[in-house]
């Protein structure tokens, strides 16, 4: 492994970010669009332990809250559990499969707005199970999506796997 | 950190987990007085440039939005204004209409012309007044400007308009001063010429000036006197001989209206209808 490799993988996961704020808003709508910046986390929780995990989705996550003050902490909540849960996810299956990746990305994403869901308190009821199993499981399904396509293509330059052992 | 590792769920991991989750909870629980301030702090730093890119985006997609609403503005605008001429010629034409309307009182059917999409005979066009109307084979029909045709046939809603070009068109006419007698007919059957008029049996002796403003003089009884018919342009090169032939330059060209009036017998029966379109005619 090239030092040079890491590099490239924080530079991927920077595009992801600036991708999420700039060519997302353009992506339909804002329900179902690909979240980059939850794939970002995901792509790095599982190359990484489960503790810099939930540190890297609580970090992003508290930066979401502070765009949405209303539900303050609860995107912090839901990206730590996803980065946690990721990160020991990829640790139990341990392959670098393109279809347990993309897994991995539906799944994170689906529990994420579960538990944003839940613990904001917004939505009850038949508002709830729609979000749940519409509009969430559509945009789980394009972000998984988005992933995939973002390992193809670049699946290289993300394999590396950073641990504190 | 280190590559290649392979050992998870560390002591460690665990502890990190755990703190976030209560630092979470934490979040959670705070009053809005801390919020917002923490959010505003993290909004103006670290979120700073990502919103700025946001907000560009977004700048960017509705400008785009405004650019093409706006350029199909425009072009909305542009082909209004193509049609603004036609609008205009049509309202000035609509209200010669309601003048001659005014003056006529009664006697006349309005109608308006069924011009065809398709390619059709040019000398005759259809108007939409008929039996229903009061409309009978041989009425005259004008504009405000004088003379389109006579109706050559007549259906429940609907008659056929020979106009003045048709080769079959005859109407006796007279100078406007009534110094000149004589038939006018369609200058050729055939090219330019055709939407031209004539002046026949013009006896030698008189002479016509040019410009003289050419009516019907009732002769006949089919079209009423005092129509204007054209004015005159020249003497015709045809002179045959003791008469004199003159080209009349028409009053109306039945292509450009698009509504008339067909004036039916009892208005016939007024006399002399040149003061009516006075206004619309030309002077010698």
């Amino acid at each position: 492994m090239r030092r040079t490799d890491k590099y490239r993988f924080w530079f991927v996961l920077a595009g992801l970010v600036l991708l999420h704020f700039s060519v997302r808003t353009k992506l339909g709508d804002e329900r179902i669009a690909p979240d980059f910046l939850l794939l970002a986390v995901l792509m790095y929780t599982i190359r990484a332990a489960p503790g810099p995990s939930s540190a890297a989705g609580f970090l992003v996550g508290i930066i979401r809250d502070a765009m949405s003050p209303a539900s303050f902490g609860a995107n912090a909540l839901a990206h730590t559990l996803v980065g946690y849960l990721s990160s020991w996810a990829k640790a139990v299956f341990f392959a670098e499969n393109l279809f347990v990746n993309g897994c991995i990305f539906f799944g994170g994403t689906w529990i994420r707005n579960l538990i944003v869901a839940l613990a904001s308190g917004e939505l009850k009821g038949a508002p709830l199970a729609w979000q749940l199993l519409g509009w969430s499981t559509l945009q789980s399904v394009l972000t998984a999506l988005a992933g995939v396509l973002v390992l193809l293509v670049l699946g290289r330059w993300l394999s590396v796997r950073f641990t504190d052992a | 950190m280190t590559i290649e590792a392979e050992r998870y769920g560390s002591r460690a991991d665990t502890l990190v987990f755990l703190g976030c989750l209560a630092l979470s909870v934490t979040a959670m629980s705070v009053p809005d007085s801390w919020r917002r301030p923490f959010s505003q702090a993290l909004r103006q730093t670290v979120l700073a440039p990502l919103l700025t890119l946001q907000e560009e985006t977004q700048t960017l997609k509705s400008s785009k939005a405004h650019v093409e609403a706006v350029t199909a503005q425009r072009d909305s605008a542009m082909l209004a204004a193509t049609f603004l001429p036609e609008l205009r010629s049509e309202n000035a034409r609509l209200r010669g209409l309601l003048g001659l309307g005014t003056r006529l009182e009664t006697g006349y059917v309005p109608a308006e012309v069924l011009h065809e999409s398709v390619p059709t005979d040019p000398l005759t066009f259809l108007v939409s007044a008929g039996r229903r109307d009061g409309v009978k084979v041989l009425d005259a029909v004008v504009s405000p400007e004088g003379l389109v045709g006579v109706v050559s046939a007549v259906d429940e809603k609907t008659s056929v308009v020979a106009t003045w070009a048709h080769p079959e068109f005859r109407a006796a006419a007279m100078a406007v001063d009534g110094s000149v007698y004589g038939i006018v007919a369609p200058h050729g059957a055939e090219g330019p010429g055709i939407w031209l008029l004539e002046l026949q049996g013009v006896p030698y002796r008189s002479v016509v000036p040019e410009s003289t403003l050419i009516v019907s003089s009732g002769l006949g009884g089919v079209i009423p006197r005092g129509i204007p018919l054209g004015t005159v342009m020249g003497q015709g090169v045809d002179n045959e001989h003791w008469e004199r032939t003159y080209l009349i330059r028409p009053a109306v060209h039945p292509a450009s209206v698009t509504h008339v009036m067909i004036i039916t017998g009892a208005t016939a029966g007024r006399g002399n209808l040149r003061d009516l379109f006075q206004a619309e005619a030309k002077s010698p």
